[in-house]
């Protein structure tokens, strides 16, 4: 129990924090529903067999009074809808609400440099994990907290109303009422969760062999494994319908549970009420009164057993985003000595704990305004040096000083926004002036121009809608509105022709002024405007060039012409 | 095809009632006659009846519930039992569809989007399916009969229900036509937020590289309120479909309660046929009136169900819909014609036009070349003219419209296309990375390759490394933390351990790599292919040298100089 609420401590201290009241009063209305369902049957039951009674002799007929109870009724009635309407209204709103302030607060918990680079790591399967379990968690407050409220004010109530006629009958359906719900939705919650998370495993499985179907299909033709992969599809649907299988048993086996409560307590009420009145404490009617509340108050069981058996995937959610939701602020990183855009000190930089350092013992300095290439084969830690400058990859070991920084990732990555407001990212105050300006810098001024929306066109996921080079230019306009002293540019030209590219690398060198440049490359034109040009490989600096010296021009030569 | 009537069958799953959908109808029915003995012993309580004959009446009515539930319960599980295995059915077909869809259909479904339909959208099928035919057999049949139970007995009481009833389906016609389209709205709205979390996500590399985590959470925020505020605004609509049937219903019962009432104190003495009811009758009449509406209460419940049910098994339907098919697609079994010796040419392409890609004819002339076997050639183009297509036009992923291909002195057809394919070796410019371990990725589960041969394959392609550091942990998703020369080296790992491929085709090797990387694929491939044809398109001026010759495509031209 102290672990269940441990995993749920995140959420619920937002769930406090955001609508807190809003949900505390969805909660207050369903139980209020509840109650006016209830008391509508049971004053009913009671109305009838009172009147029942009453007609059989003319005289109590007469005095018999028909305003309050008719009245009541028609209130419960009227009472019982607008308390539904409301409360379905006040619950969405509030489960709406924690919904908001959930995905606001994981995208800041997901945006910490550690999850950033897990995201990028794997990200299709994280990024289905994440909605997944924002779904699951939607489901906290309506399916479980919700009725489990609703069914203990509906409990408790029935429990006094019977108390009335008898203390002892009013505790014992208490009592067996709230055994048999916490026993059954205990052990539905407990016996559906191997199974519910097995499950939430299976579909991730499922996703990833369909995804290896459907991209590696070309692979899979060749090495003839197509039906080897049917195969394996169909094997992980039948271990899904096999969970199906336990859980829909488990929730049967609940329903029926509660089916058999329904059928005998009322029962069971039924003869205690009749032996007591037999004993002359209450009437007729009473013994009608106590049926009809029995027979409602078992009514909302039913609604806990969905909760229950959700319970494992709710929780299993709440686990996996706790850590974003209470992730912290990031630390301000140190400045480096005046006089220089960033230092680096015996640097080790690792992607993941169990490898091998992509660098190690790196030593680096870069002056205010200098202009330095990364160079070397693919997968040497050029984007790894570019990461730990940005601050995406702390070091294992070692110091980092950086100043304030603008990266130009190696893929390109555009949002799907209106063109202003994907520009406007790194400057928030750029005016469209200052926009236009940066476009006509990239060389986009005729593109924007021939659009008819201008600044206000909508770009599609990715920045689909602009060709590859397009995209690069934009995103290239968006790093010079960035007014700061050292710019990242991981492989900035790539994908343009080299006409194109060198036109861009000229306006960039120019939009620079006195800022410092880092770049990653791997093509001449790219590094031979350089100040120096750092050759990385074996885990750290092979060698250094600095401009007009003969290695310089020897390891340009090195790179890919265009 | 049995396929298609298999499909016909599900869609009209819920339309067509079985046995399984009938049994909640027999449960439901069961209540009448347990409500009559509930009724039964309130009048014999009011009529002083000894103790023993109330506890009967209540036992029988126990018996009855108990039934009620076992039968429910039954239900349950058969209709799940049946929707599930409609799902697994869908899944197949999808699946099936998607690896017999030609890897040249420009049509074909992105894998991500399959891959959400075959997964977790065919969840939402289950519940629908199960629940949705049942629950309409009983909204007809248990009206129905209760309304003509209570007739016989009071004409007003059941004249009260038909009045509330059939203005329930009128109102909720009105308000639900409204609802509908915008809840349809209101479902694209919530997949556009989580598009629009998934999106930014997908960039936090730039988010955090200009600074803008906080400016872009707040946008995440707003845009979560906003669609807070906006979905409200279809709930408001939504639940006054189930405001006016709950107030309908209560109203119902309330009538029912007041009129009983009155009738019985005398007041009201019309309505039973010109008789009096008993306590009896009105306790009935009572106990069935909520029984009345609960049906269309259930039904108004499950509308949710039905239509993320709808939506999801219509896109199941349409990607099984075939589109480009292999061209061994539907062949009963490959017939294993006798092992010829490789003699002569490997391949010979005449006359070859191809219309499949584009409204153009690729090779309006025809094209045709002879590789002899052994020999290594490049087929040399600029992006566009049709490399690639060739390949898979040899590799048997597609027919020519016009035009032979012949592989190792066998014309290629459809019967032939798997055992001709069983010689050939493919390598692409991205490679697929399976979920799975470097081992795993290199077998492609293909049997006879033992660990030796791997470990081997793996240290030919210097990929021991990586061998050693991931040991049988699964790589990355999408090969996330290979490089993009190793992932190529790992695709030359599943040629390497493939001897029997006599045929290598590799498009576009060395595209996207550096200079030294692409140096050594080409040197390694080189290495893989002594002794083997190798059909090689590229771009890549340095790769071309390498062969034997080049074979260059014009852009339109269509010829082909050796």
């Amino acid at each position: 129990m102290k672990r269940v609420l441990n995993d749920f401590r995140p959420f619920l201290g937002l769930f406090c924090a955001s609508t807190g009241r809003k949900l505390l009063g969805g909660a207050a209305l369903a139980a209020l529903t509840g109650l006016m369902g209830m008391a509508l049957l049971g004053l009913s039951g009671w109305f009838i067999t009172a009147t029942a009674l009453a007609g059989l002799v003319p005289a109590t007929a007469w005095a018999f009074d028909v305003f309050m109870p008719s009245a009541a009724i028609r209130l419960f009635a009227l009472g019982r809808t607008a308390a539904r309407y409301g409360e379905r209204l006040v619950t969405h709103d509030a489960t709406l609400g924690l919904l908001a302030a959930l995905r606001g607060r994981l995208f800041r918990g997901w945006s910490a440099p550690g999850a950033a680079r897990a995201l990028a790591m794997r990200p299709a399967r994280l990024l289905f994990r994440l909605t997944a379990d924002v779904d699951a968690l939607d489901t906290v407050y309506l399916r479980v907290l919700v009725p489990l409220g609703t069914t203990l004010v509906a409990t408790l109530a029935a429990g006094i109303a019977l108390a009335f006629i008898s203390p002892a009958l009013g505790v014992a359906v208490f009592a067996v009422l709230m055994l048999t719900g916490t026993f059954v939705a205990g052990i539905t919650a407990r016996s559906a969760t191997p199974a519910t998370l097995r499950r939430a495993a299976r579909i991730e499985t499922l996703r990833a062999r369909v995804i290896d179907l459907a991209s590696g299909q070309t692979d899979l033709l060749m090495a003839g494994r197509i039906p080897a992969q049917r195969a394996a599809l169909a094997e992980v649907d039948a271990r899904l319908a096999a969970d199906d299988h336990r859980l829909n048993r488990i929730e049967a086996r609940a329903g029926l549970a509660h089916g058999l409560l329904a059928a005998v307590l009322p029962a069971l009420v039924l003869v205690a009420a009749a032996a007591i009145a037999a004993g002359g404490h209450i009437g007729a009617p009473g013994v009608a009164l106590a049926l009809l509340i029995t027979m409602a108050a078992t009514e909302p069981f039913a609604a806990l057993r969905r909760g229950a058996l959700d319970f494992a995937r709710a929780r299993l959610a709440a686990r996996r985003t706790g850590p974003a939701l209470l992730c912290a602020a990031f630390p301000v990183g140190a400045e480096p000595a005046p006089g220089l855009a960033a230092e680096l000190h015996h640097v080790t930089l690792r992607h993941d704990a169990a490898l091998a350092p992509i660098l190690r013992d790196l030593s680096l300095s870069v002056r205010e305004g200098e202009h330095i290439a990364l160079i070397g084969p693919s997968g040497v830690g050029k984007t790894s040096v570019i990461q730990c400058l940005a601050g995406d990859l702390p070091p294992t070991a070692g110091s980092v000083r950086v100043t304030a920084t603008a990266r130009l990732t190696q893929r390109t990555e555009l949002f799907r926004d209106g063109l202003r407001e994907n520009l406007r990212l790194g400057a928030p105050m750029a005016s469209d002036a200052q926009m236009m300006a940066v476009l006509a810098q990239a060389g986009l001024e005729s593109i924007i121009h021939a659009l008819p929306s201008g600044l206000d066109t909508e770009l599609g996921d990715g920045g689909q809608g602009l060709s590859g080079g397009q995209a690069r230019r934009l995103a290239l306009a968006r790093l010079m509105l960035r007014d700061v002293p050292l710019w990242l540019l991981d492989e900035p030209t790539e994908g343009l022709d080299g006409e194109t590219a060198r036109d861009v690398l000229a306006r960039l060198r120019h939009a620079a002024g006195n800022r410092a440049t880092i770049t990653a490359t791997h093509i001449r034109r790219e590094a031979e405007d350089a100040d120096r040009l750092l050759i990385l490989g074996d885990g750290g600096i092979k060698a250094s060039h600095i401009r007009g010296s003969p290695g310089f021009e020897a390891a340009l030569n090195d790179l890919r012409p265009d | 095809m049995p396929r298609q009537t298999r499909n016909d069958h599900m869609a009209q799953k819920a339309d067509r009632p079985d046995i399984a959908d009938l049994l909640p109808t027999m449960a439901a029915l069961a209540w009448l006659p347990q409500a009559a003995l509930l009724a039964v012993a309130i009048a014999a309580v009011a009529k002083g009846a000894a103790l023993v004959e109330i506890a009967g009446f209540a036992a029988l009515a126990a018996i009855l519930g108990i039934l009620r539930a076992l039968i429910s319960s039954a239900s349950e599980r058969a209709s799940f039992l049946g929707a599930r295995e409609a799902v697994t059915g869908l899944r197949n077909a999808a699946v099936l569809a998607l690896a017999s869809r030609s890897p040249l259909d420009a049509t074909r479904t992105a894998s991500g989007e399959a891959a959400s339909m075959i997964a977790e959208q065919a969840e939402s099928i289950t519940p629908w399916l199960a629940r949705f035919g049942p629950t309409r057999i009983k909204a007809v049949v248990i009206p129905l009969a209760i309304f003509l139970t209570i007739l016989p007995l009071s004409w007003a009481a059941a004249l009260v229900l038909l009045i509330a009833l059939p203005v329930i389906p009128v109102f909720m016609a009105l308000i639900g036509w409204r609802a509908q389209a915008a809840s349809k709205a209101q479902l694209v709205e919530v997949g556009a937020m989580n598009a629009f979390l998934l999106d930014r996500l997908r960039g936090l590399a730039t988010i955090r590289g200009l600074g803008a985590v906080d400016r872009v959470a707040e946008r995440v925020d707003e845009e979560a309120q906003s669609l807070r505020v906006r979905t409200m605004a279809v709930l408001r609509i939504a639940f006054m479909t189930s405001a006016v049937l709950e107030l309908f219903a209560a109203l119902g019962v309330a009538m029912v309660a007041v009129y009983v009432g009155f009738h019985l104190l005398g007041d009201l003495d019309f309505g039973a046929w010109g008789g009096k009811l008993g306590l009896a009758q009105g306790m009935f009449i009572l106990l069935l009136a909520p029984a009345f509406f609960e049906p269309m209460r259930e039904l108004s419940a499950i509308w949710h169900d039905k239509a993320a049910g709808q939506a999801a098994h219509e896109n199941l339907l349409r990607l099984a819909q075939e589109g480009h098919r292999l061209p061994e697609a539907g062949q009963a079994s490959a017939p294993v014609p006798a092992d010829r010796p490789a003699i002569g040419p490997s391949v010979v392409v005449r006359g070859l036009t191809f219309d499949h890609t584009g409204p153009d004819r690729l090779f309006p002339d025809g094209l045709g070349f002879t590789v002899s076997h052994g020999e290594h050639v490049a087929l040399l183009g600029p992006s566009g003219a049709g490399k690639t297509t060739i390949l898979s036009l040899i590799a048997g992923l597609a027919m020519p419209k016009a035009g032979r291909i012949e592989v190792f002195g066998q014309e290629l057809r459809p019967e032939t296309v798997l055992h001709l394919r069983a010689r050939m070796a493919w390598i692409g410019q991205n490679p697929h990375i399976f979920a799975g371990s470097l081992a795993a990725n290199v077998t492609l589960g293909r049997s006879g390759i033992d660990d030796d041969t791997i470990a081997r394959a793996l240290a030919a392609l210097r990929l021991d490394h990586v061998a050693r550091a991931r040991g049988s942990a699964p790589i990355g998703e999408g090969g996330a933390g290979l490089s993009g020369g190793e992932a190529l080296r790992l695709a030359l790992a599943r040629i390497a351990v493939t001897p029997q491929a006599e045929l290598i085709l590799a498009d576009e090797p060395t595209a996207h790599l550096d200079p030294v990387t692409a140096g050594e694929i080409t040197d390694a491939l080189l290495r893989l292919a002594q002794g083997r044809t190798l059909i090689v398109a590229t771009h890549d001026p340095r790769l071309a040298v390498r062969m034997d010759r080049s074979i260059r495509l014009a852009p339109l031209a269509g010829r082909a100089a050796a």
